[in-house]
């Protein structure tokens, strides 16, 4: 085909098929070049979903052992950040993780989470790196409520300054790299259970964490509250509360439980005499950690009463 | 005759556009099957794997586990007191694991009969969860199913084997 280029008058003249052909051209590469770009966007996101419930399948094991603590990391190759989602709203709320991965110099935004309603992690509402460690550890109020779940990423290093020697006996078995007693890096957050300029202040004996104008307030039974302890360290305020709430729906309900249980050895002529504590357990109206924490010199006497029983509830 | 000339390419552009079109949408929606097909594959196998591990971990959740309710803390006992109390309060926990099944199964001694407070412990199937939906391959641990019992000589603890079945539901 020859292509006319001028006319008489010298203007421009092209073949009205050559023409349609450019426009027809020009779109298909359009449409092939948007339809691809989507196909890159939709498949990192996938990714991304994927990952984040790998992650959730992978915590299972470590809320599985008898152990007092246990450690383990993941590594994701490429840059990430996992936002940390709690939900206190409907039953035991809900844990949801989503992340988002940096690819060519870009974070990806994947607004879709991976959701579990039996899992409680604490961390900072974005943990980002490409190492991150997570430790767990039984949570007992006074029986087993949870285990709890602590995120960190190997970019953050911790220094415990001044730390009680079960609290170092404790991390120095975690053998976790971001945790340090002494020679502590320098960018990293110091913890100080002493006074002392730190990012995070402990009081351990009056059970809360300090972090700049926020205080976290932790309890536990008599011989171990640094379950709770840990979760107000590693994370922030918004996720604590929440996840404090989500603990007090399950510690309500597993009242309940005991309560039923207690009815059961009842019948067998075997009595426990908690029938009262669990009953106010179950109907406790706890808003927050301050509240949490209120519990916790009824608690601990109804582990005495529970303890050393022949019919022990727990 | 220019004209109708003309007229012939213009169609015949048209028909090859429509053709390449197709062709561009028909590879599309072939490669988008295949990728769906793939993320429904690996979705059901996370939830397979995610039943697998949890089966370990429900055995030792504070609604199963025995705690130290029958001496030192165990791996894998399941309380038969708690979970009879656990049973009646379902309705609760019904989203709370995620899975279409969960049951108790005795091995020794076994029995088919159902437990229900009435038959207690007179029974060998404790169906905990049954939310009536399509479910994966199930996924089962070996437990002790431990409670109290009373004779002669006073409170004593009986633990029986058993076999704790979770099943994920199928979402496909």
């Amino acid at each position: 085909m020859k292509l006319k280029i001028k006319n008489k008058r010298g203007q421009i003249e092209i073949p009205f098929t050559w023409l349609f052909a450019i426009i027809v051209g020009i779109v298909i590469v359009f449409i092939a070049i948007y339809s691809s770009s989507r196909l890159v966007d939709v498949g990192q996101k996938t990714t991304n979903v994927q990952t984040g419930k790998e992650i959730q399948v992978l915590l299972n094991p470590l809320e599985t052992s008898f152990q007092s603590a246990q450690t383990t990391s993941i590594t994701i190759p490429s840059e990430t950040r996992i936002n940390n989602k709690c939900e206190d709203f409907e039953n035991f709320g809900r844990q949801g993780i989503q992340l988002d991965q940096k690819n060519l110099g870009k974070w990806s935004n994947t607004e879709t989470s991976t959701w579990t309603n039996n899992r409680y992690i604490f961390s900072d509402n974005i943990t980002e790196g490409k190492k991150f460690y997570i430790f767990s550890k039984q949570f007992n109020f006074p029986f087993k409520i949870a285990d709890l779940i602590y995120l960190t990423s190997a970019n953050e290093e911790y220094c415990f300054k001044d730390a009680p020697q079960e609290i170092i006996e404790e991390i120095s078995i975690l053998k976790q790299e971001n945790l340090y007693f002494e020679n502590c890096p320098q960018e990293s957050i110091t913890v100080c259970f002493e006074s002392g300029p730190c990012n995070i202040s402990v009081d351990y004996s009056r059970g809360y964490v300090k972090k700049g104008t926020d205080f976290l307030y932790f309890a536990g039974l008599d011989d171990d509250s640094t379950a709770l302890m840990y979760a107000a360290i590693f994370s922030d305020k918004s996720i604590y509360e929440c996840q404090i709430k989500r603990l007090s729906v399950r510690l309500k309900t597993l009242s309940k439980l005991y309560l039923d249980k207690e009815d059961y050895l009842s019948e067998k002529g075997c009595e426990t005499n908690l029938q009262s504590d669990l009953i106010d357990l179950s109907q406790a109206e706890i808003q927050n950690s301050e509240g949490f924490q209120s519990l916790q010199e009824n608690v601990n006497i109804m582990n005495e009463n529970n303890d050393g029983r022949i019919c022990s509830l727990w | 005759m220019v004209n109708k000339l003309g007229q012939m390419k213009i169609q015949q552009m048209i028909f090859m556009v429509l053709a390449v079109g197709l062709l561009f949408l028909l590879v599309g929606l072939i490669f988008l099957s295949v990728a769906f097909r793939n993320l429904k594959e690996s979705a059901t196998n996370l939830a397979e794997k995610d039943s697998m591990l949890l089966v370990s971990k429900l055995a030792n959740s504070p609604e199963f586990s025995c705690g130290n309710a029958f001496g030192t803390s165990r791996i894998n006992c399941v309380d038969f007191d708690k979970l009879m109390a656990l049973k009646e309060n379902i309705e609760k926990y019904s989203s709370f694991w995620r899975v279409a099944k969960i049951e108790i199964r005795k091995i020794v001694p076994s029995s088919e009969v159902e437990c229900k407070k009435e038959n207690y412990p007179n029974c060998g199937v404790i169906k905990v969860l049954d939310l009536q939906v399509d479910s994966l391959t199930s996924s089962s641990v070996f437990i002790s199913l431990c409670r109290k019992e009373v004779n002669e000589f006073g409170f004593y603890d009986k633990c029986e084997l058993a076999r704790l079945v979770v099943a994920a539901e199928d979402k496909t």
